[in-house]
């Protein structure tokens, strides 16, 4: 049995979906220039990963092993539906401004992967926390991609403006090319952290 | 376990039932929110675009109004929103207008004033422009420009010509030339086709 603590620390850290199993890249590239979309997109799929994860956990035991994958596709679909129904009900500004994205949280790679990789074995509340920390590790990196383009893209956070008119937008930023260039530092940074450490762990072994 | 042929079938039928069970609930029990903020937002748009401004911002103040001063009428596949003056008369209309865009198609208003001489406003009901670029020509630096643009002496329906060419009358969004020039397009086509229609070109 997985401890709460242990699954949000593979999920947001160890094992994070985008900067360490590089999923979940199409939409952290496409919806990552402003930070508000990005926090709801986060939300959403934290939400669908974690629901979806706990009803293919709650009913593996019943579910015939070789239709599991269309079973899977279809409760994903089914949340997804219901992500969209809520924005365009309840925040209409954030449906329109996210878009076709909303249907294509569906495809985001990270929802499959954990319903196939963890609930497929685990009991529902630990698959759906497993769900929630995977979602929570995506929407951590795609607020720090915001965080960078819509600071330098257009001179605001959250849409508040903090730095003044003498700032020039840097127009690439808000463009999608900015999305790789600075998620590949983000890797790049994180792999070379995780790599010393695992260094530190060897050496006191070694000892 | 035996593998059996109609336990999943059935148990496949079964939970998609379920499933389309709970979602067309939700959407039923929703429908009604989702065609109200829609109406909302389109009425937001059409006082924008005759320059109404409503007493606030709530969804009450603006629906009424929206029914106080706005009435449509059918034209081609759509609506013009005809604005009225205190005594019934007629203002200006708002002409329905639309065409492709750099990504996905552009539709929006343009209003044009009651004796079709000038236009009194635009907005943009739907695109998929890029944001901060060609998404730009939803913001109001560059819609408040059509208003009080003269139609008359516009020659072959080119009512929308950006500056430096000769005649320019609006600016176009740097770095965003093909929105742009779709936008002028739009706009001058189905302008056009409006005011010719009416007898007025």
């Amino acid at each position: 049995m997985d401890s709460p603590k242990k699954i949000f620390k593979m999920g947001v850290i160890k094992d994070n979906p985008v900067i360490v199993q590089i999923i979940g890249i199409c939409s952290a590239l496409a919806v990552t220039n402003l930070m508000m979309n990005s926090l709801i997109m986060g939300v959403g799929l934290m939400f669908v990963t974690g629901l979806s994860s706990f009803t293919v956990s709650l009913i593996r035991n019943y579910t015939p092993k070789h239709i599991r994958m269309m079973v899977q596709v279809l409760i994903i679909a089914a949340y997804v539906i219901i992500v969209d129904i809520f924005l365009q009900a309840y925040m209409p500004e954030m449906s329109k401004a996210l878009g076709p994205y909303v249907g294509l949280i569906i495809t985001n790679c990270i929802i499959m992967g954990r319903a196939e990789a963890y609930a497929q074995q685990n009991p529902p509340i630990l698959s759906f926390l497993d769900g929630v920390a995977s979602g929570l590790g995506y929407t951590i990196v795609l607020l720090m991609i915001a965080f960078v383009r819509e600071l330098f893209g257009f001179g605001t956070i959250f849409g508040i403006k903090v730095l003044g008119d003498w700032w020039t937008p840097w127009t690439i930023m808000i463009m999608p090319p900015a999305a790789f260039f600075l998620l590949a530092i983000i890797i790049w940074v994180s792999n070379t952290i995780q790599e010393k450490n695992k260094d530190v762990k060897k050496g006191q072994v070694a000892k | 376990m035996k593998k059996s042929f109609i336990f999943p079938i059935i148990f496949m039928v079964l939970i998609t039932a379920i499933f389309t069970f709970v979602l067309a609930f939700l959407n039923q029990s929703t429908a009604e929110r989702v065609a109200l903020n829609q109406e909302i937002e389109l009425s937001r748009k059409i006082l924008y675009i005759f320059d109404i401004k409503p007493p606030s911002e709530k969804p009450e103040d603006v629906l009424k109004v929206f029914d106080e001063k706005i009435s449509s009428m059918p034209y081609e596949d759509g609506l013009v929103y005809v604005y009225h003056g205190d005594e019934g008369q007629v203002l200006g209309y708002a002409v329905p207008v639309s065409g492709p865009g750099l990504w996905g198609s552009v539709e929006a208003y343009v209003g044009i004033s009651h004796d079709y001489s000038t236009i009194l406003g635009i907005d943009f009901i739907r695109h998929s422009e890029t944001p901060g670029l060609g998404g730009r020509i939803s913001e109001d630096d560059f819609k408040e420009q059509f208003r009080g643009l003269d139609l008359t002496k516009a020659s072959d329906g080119n009512y929308i010509i950006y500056r430096p060419a000769p005649g320019g009358n609006v600016d176009a969004i740097a770095g965003a030339t093909l929105t742009s020039k779709s936008v002028s397009n739009i706009i001058n086509e189905d302008l056009h086709r409006f005011l010719k229609e009416r007898g007025n070109s």
